[in-house]
């Protein structure tokens, strides 16, 4: 049997699955062990991750982000190389604990078959543009997922602050005004990629349909997720929004993308236009 | 064989240990006396507010030796009562345990603090200085402060705050990123508080406000701290730019209550306030920890933080026992144990 690129990506979610049951151990211990093991199996994961990106790039000739199943494993592989820069500080290895969750999950997620279609001779999206507007979109989800997990973390250690647990103090967790800080910095750059990658959507549909704007169910649901992030960042800087409020509110934005993008994605005509015409070879394990 | 003859807060109360205390302008002196006595070979003496020690190098037999040194310390502070318990008298392999012990802060009141280690280092460079050490205290004084540096890394007997006013400054770290920005508030000058203010300033805060009712006692502390005094009844116009607050009036009602703090922290921009109450009655409403990034600390929320701090502490003493023993064992090396030890202690429980 040879291995596919789904099988290293397989390899890949079992051990963010060992990270995630690793980190409920960290949990328990009120994070105060440390942290390289679940540094290394998270390292591990994204090896294994990026050789299936790799691979399934080199057999597409492009960058893969033509399905669900490679949208999704893009915004992982975001979110898992980010953790990876900020985990070489070792004050903020701890971002790990809550990352693997969710890596475990989109992971598994991503592994249904049915997100993962056979390309035809042509994959779905082409192009320079498109793929840049495809890239961009989904860097900035990896950003607010990112965004999400040091918001969780923040909620986390606030609460035992707020009540004076004494495993606030012991946790190696960092102060929550720096948590709080990351937030905000993460979801500014998912915003500022969001926004990019929408313009580069809007000239590609002037290029391809010669209009600037299309009623499209996941037009409206980008620019719902926009606005609210713009809402958040706003409200944050110009009303002292911040704190629990904040965090809540990076939690909750990216519960939303997470949980209807693929709706949005499978209702929009524009990013979904139907059967490729001769599929290839099969790729699930 | 080395020995170790001394009394220390496990054994002796203050008055007893201030009798026998050296001053440190007198230990050169004592230490040539001992050596010119011809009771030691080598000597170091280690003198600080909760012990008085005198490690020895000697050719004699440990209880000849013992005897003899006891007679020395009574005559030399002229004591004349009657003592036995409270000088204990270590033999090998205890005596080396011991100063292992002393090192690493083993042996102090407040279990694995550091300070001691720098006392003894002192005690030891002064004897060094003199020529009154030789190859066995040179060998047990160096392996000594490496066992005692293994053990700050290689467990946590070190780690954590174990007072009050260390707790506040711990607590503050958790909330800001760092106090080098930070400005401090003492309401009340109270003992703790000052001490808490100490400390948070030691960690780089930037500035420290002092409010009391009695304007003259905060102008003291405020010149203390290198801060500034302001009216008890003006502090909340202060308040804006201030991060952490460490209140200890005697006043019989709440000083700071949620309906003064609430548009206060709007006006702040709801950066996080961490408020520290170590009055008894109470100074702060706890309905204020209600409001959105206000951290309430009381006196009894500290205590138990510290507490259970010691008893991480205490949790780690096994491991640092079979690292004391094993040190203590390969400096004894091949050398023959002490056949008899006086008033021997287990080696890692007080004396």
């Amino acid at each position: 049997m040879s291995f596919t690129d789904r099988h290293f990506f397989l390899i890949a979610v079992a051990l963010y699955g060992i990270s995630s049951l690793y980190a409920i151990f960290l949990l328990r211990r009120g994070f105060r062990e440390d942290n390289r093991i679940n540094y290394a199996l998270l390292l591990g994961g994204a090896l294994f991750h990026t050789y299936a990106m790799f691979q399934r790039g080199f057999s597409l000739q492009r960058c893969p982000i033509n399905n669900l199943y490679e949208a999704t494993i893009f915004v992982a592989w975001t979110i898992v190389t980010t953790y990876l820069l900020l985990g070489s500080w070792k004050r903020l290895r701890f971002v790990g604990a809550f990352a693997s969750p969710m890596l475990f999950g989109i992971g598994v997620f991503a592994l249904m078959p049915s997100l993962d279609p056979p390309h035809g001779d042509q994959p779905v999206f082409t192009g320079g543009w498109m793929s840049l507007h495809a890239a961009l979109i989904l860097l900035s989800y990896g950003g607010f997922g990112l965004s999400a997990i040091a918001a969780v973390m923040y909620l986390m250690q606030e609460h035992n602050l707020k009540y004076n647990k004494p495993r606030a103090v012991f946790s190696l967790m960092p102060p929550i005004q720096r948590l709080e800080l990351v937030t905000g910095r993460l979801m500014l750059a998912g915003f500022v990629l969001l926004t990019a990658g929408l313009a580069i959507g809007v000239i590609y549909l002037k290029e391809t349909h010669d209009v600037y704007f299309k009623g499209d169910t996941k037009i409206f649901w980008s620019m719902l997720v926009w606005l609210g992030c713009l809402a958040m960042l706003i409200s944050r800087w110009r009303f002292a929004q911040r704190g629990r409020r904040l965090a809540w509110g990076a939690v909750g934005m990216f519960a939303f993308v997470l949980l209807t993008f693929w709706g949005s994605n499978l209702l929009s005509g524009i990013h979904n236009p139907g059967p490729p015409p001769s599929p290839t070879a099969e790729q699930r394990p | 064989m080395i020995l170790v003859l001394g009394l220390s807060h496990h054994t002796a109360p203050v008055t007893l240990r201030e009798r026998f205390a050296f001053a440190e302008a007198r230990v050169p002196a004592t230490l040539a006396q001992l050596r010119e006595s011809g009771i030691v070979d080598e000597v170091v003496i280690l003198s600080t507010c909760n012990r008085v020690e005198l490690y020895v190098a000697t050719s004699l037999e440990p209880r000849q030796a013992f005897e003899e040194l006891h007679q020395f310390l009574m005559r030399i502070h002229d004591y004349r009562d009657p003592i036995t318990d409270e000088i204990y008298k270590l033999a090998e392999p205890h005596s080396v345990e011991h100063l292992f012990k002393v090192a690493s802060g083993l042996d102090s009141m407040v279990l694995g603090e550091t300070e001691v280690l720098g006392q003894l280092k002192k005690a030891y460079d002064l004897a060094l200085q003199h020529n009154h050490t030789g190859g066995l205290l040179n060998k047990a004084f160096q392996r000594a402060f490496n066992v005692a540096k293994q053990i700050r890394t290689e467990t946590n007997i070190q780690r954590g705050a174990t007072s009050v006013a260390a707790v506040a400054v711990e607590l503050a770290e958790k909330i800001f990123s760092s106090l080098d920005e930070r400005h401090v508030m003492v309401i009340g000058a109270g003992d703790t508080s000052e001490k808490a203010a100490r400390a948070l300033l030691s960690r780089g805060a930037k500035s420290v406000l002092v409010s009391n009712r009695s304007h003259d006692r905060a102008e003291a502390l405020a010149k203390e701290l290198g801060g500034r005094a302001v009216g008890f009844d003006s502090w909340a116009e202060e308040f804006r730019k201030i991060d952490i607050i460490i209140s200890s009036t005697s006043a019989p009602h709440y000083v700071i209550d949620r309906a003064k703090l609430a548009p206060l922290m709007t006006l702040r921009g709801n950066e996080p306030l961490l408020l520290i109450d170590i009055a008894v009655p109470r100074d702060i409403e706890p309905e204020v920890n209600n409001l959105d990034n206000v951290y309430l600390y009381n006196v009894d929320d500290l205590q138990a933080i510290a507490s259970d701090y010691l008893k991480q502490r205490k949790d780690e003493l096994s491991k640092c026992q079979a690292i004391i023993r094993d040190k203590a064992q390969g400096l004894l090396g091949s050398r023959r144990p002490a056949k008899v030890a006086t008033n021997p202690s287990p080696a890692f429980s007080h004396e």
